[in-house]
């Protein structure tokens, strides 16, 4: 069947079999291959993307349940080449290590500044709480969520461990 | 790359439409998908009739009762003042079931309707004596949810009803306490979920108890015989130490002898005690 949506602010028509879940169509049919593949059971939050600008496991969506919805991944977060803040933040305060998990944790993050710019540690950690990370145990990812929002609300890093 | 073998997929505008289809043939509702998608992994053909686009997603208050569509998302629910107004209980299991992810897409309708025994929406809403609209091409019928659920992941729903919404009563109690158990507090199983919902006169005796376990018994129920128990007590700490002794008396009765219940026995015991503890100074409560 035919699927209109709009995948990383760009209007996509495609052709999708009924049984297709929204990650297969990302990796196998449209190559964009950030969108990782954890347990498959929405419960490692690996897979996650932004629906309508809300973070959901594209493991448990099939593809035809985002007709002429937006669908964000990782590789829309960048703007002509530029970093999100959150991505430099999670690079440079060491968040990423194996990265298998690091494009969900974005996109939890991004929705989270998105709905909430200055978020407390506890506020990061429930909104984090879907998104398993097994290498870093998450201080620095917490770091990173932090640097990224005093970055977006202008405020000073010069203080900042980085 | 998981297929999951989809027969036919139909996106009906309209409850007739929807209940057509169901009359027709074997659909599979689904909204969310969050145990849909998880089920049909094992490559079973589907025939799969998405209900997103039926309205279902409403929450009206009358004079007596709170109605609640079948595909509000737990997120929905978790935020929404006519929910933490007169059904408070259903908000807070709202939203601690899985994790944002599953929060955004899970539907309370689902949650009822995969009838697992550790539902965390089903026990809150039995506090409420929730009762489920279902539709069909034969008409509408309102079954009693603690009659829904007939033995686990096993409903009196027919193929061709679909859940349209579901109804609870208005119970305006003095205090709440809602109670989840399990390893962790994200992307968790529960282990055990208690909800309360105590009414009590000012000489501190309890005039009412509403009291229902998730993952204490086959289906998810209400503890009436603890109930009973407290009605007309005055509130004491030995009360309550007496009435989780009571609660696992009561699963051990309807659960049998497990090969969890050396387990369950003081964590049920200990969840009652704390739950009635904190429902009894007034407030709404949770972990």
């Amino acid at each position: 069947m035919k699927l209109d949506f709009v995948l990383n602010n760009k209007r996509v028509s495609i052709n999708v079999k009924g049984g297709l879940r929204l990650i297969d169509l990302l990796r196998e049919q449209l190559d964009l291959v950030g969108t990782k593949e954890g347990c498959g059971k929405g419960e490692c939050g690996a897979c996650t993307v932004l629906l309508d600008g809300k973070p959901v496991c594209s493991c448990l969506i099939l593809a035809s349940q985002v007709r002429n919805r937006e669908v964000t991944t990782i590789e829309g977060l960048s703007i002509e080449g530029e970093m999100h803040p959150a991505q430099e933040a999670f690079t440079e305060t060491g968040a990423v290590q194996c990265g298998f998990c690091s494009p969900g944790l974005l996109l939890s993050t991004v929705a989270l500044l998105n709905e909430n710019p200055e978020p407390s540690r506890e506020q990061i950690r429930r909104a984090l709480s879907g998104n398993l990370c097994r290498c870093t145990g998450y201080e620095k990812i917490f770091e990173a969520v932090e640097l990224a929002s005093r970055r977006i609300n202008g405020l000073s890093v010069q203080n900042d461990k980085v | 790359m998981t297929m999951i073998r989809v027969t036919a997929y139909e996106n009906p505008k309209s409850i007739e439409e929807a209940t057509t289809f169901l009359a027709k043939d074997t659909y599979v509702p689904i909204a969310g998908g969050t145990d849909v998608i998880l089920e049909l992994r094992n490559g079973m053909p589907v025939k799969l009739l998405d209900i997103n686009n039926l309205k279902l997603n409403h929450v009206t208050s009358n004079k007596d009762n709170i109605e609640i569509g079948a595909a509000c998302t737990h997120t929905q629910l978790a935020s929404n003042p006519i929910v933490s107004q007169f059904v408070p209980l259903v908000g807070i299991a709202a939203g601690k079931v899985g994790s944002k992810q599953i929060r955004n897409r899970g539907t309370i309708g689902g949650n009822i309707v995969n009838a697992s025994p550790c539902a965390d929406t089903i026990p809150a809403l039995l506090i409420y004596d929730a009762e489920l609209v279902l539709l069909s091409k034969k008409g509408r019928r309102i079954a009693r949810l603690d009659e829904f659920i007939t033995s686990p992941y096993a409903t009196i729903k027919r193929n061709d009803e679909l859940l349209h919404s579901i109804i609870c009563k208005k119970n305006n109690k003095t205090g709440y306490s809602y109670l989840k158990l399990g390893r962790r507090q994200a992307v968790n199983i529960s282990r055990m979920t208690i909800s309360v919902a105590l009414d009590i006169d000012d000489d501190n005796a309890v005039i009412d108890a509403c009291i229902s376990a998730g993952s204490v018994f086959p289906v998810p129920s209400r503890m009436k015989d603890l109930e009973k128990f407290l009605r007309g007590e005055k509130i004491k700490p030995k009360l309550f130490k007496e009435a989780g002794k009571l609660a696992v008396d009561l699963m051990i009765k309807h659960s049998g002898y497990r090969w969890s219940t050396p387990y369950k026995e003081p964590v049920l015991a200990g969840l009652i005690e704390r739950a009635l503890m904190q429902a009894s100074k007034g407030i709404v409560q949770d972990n």
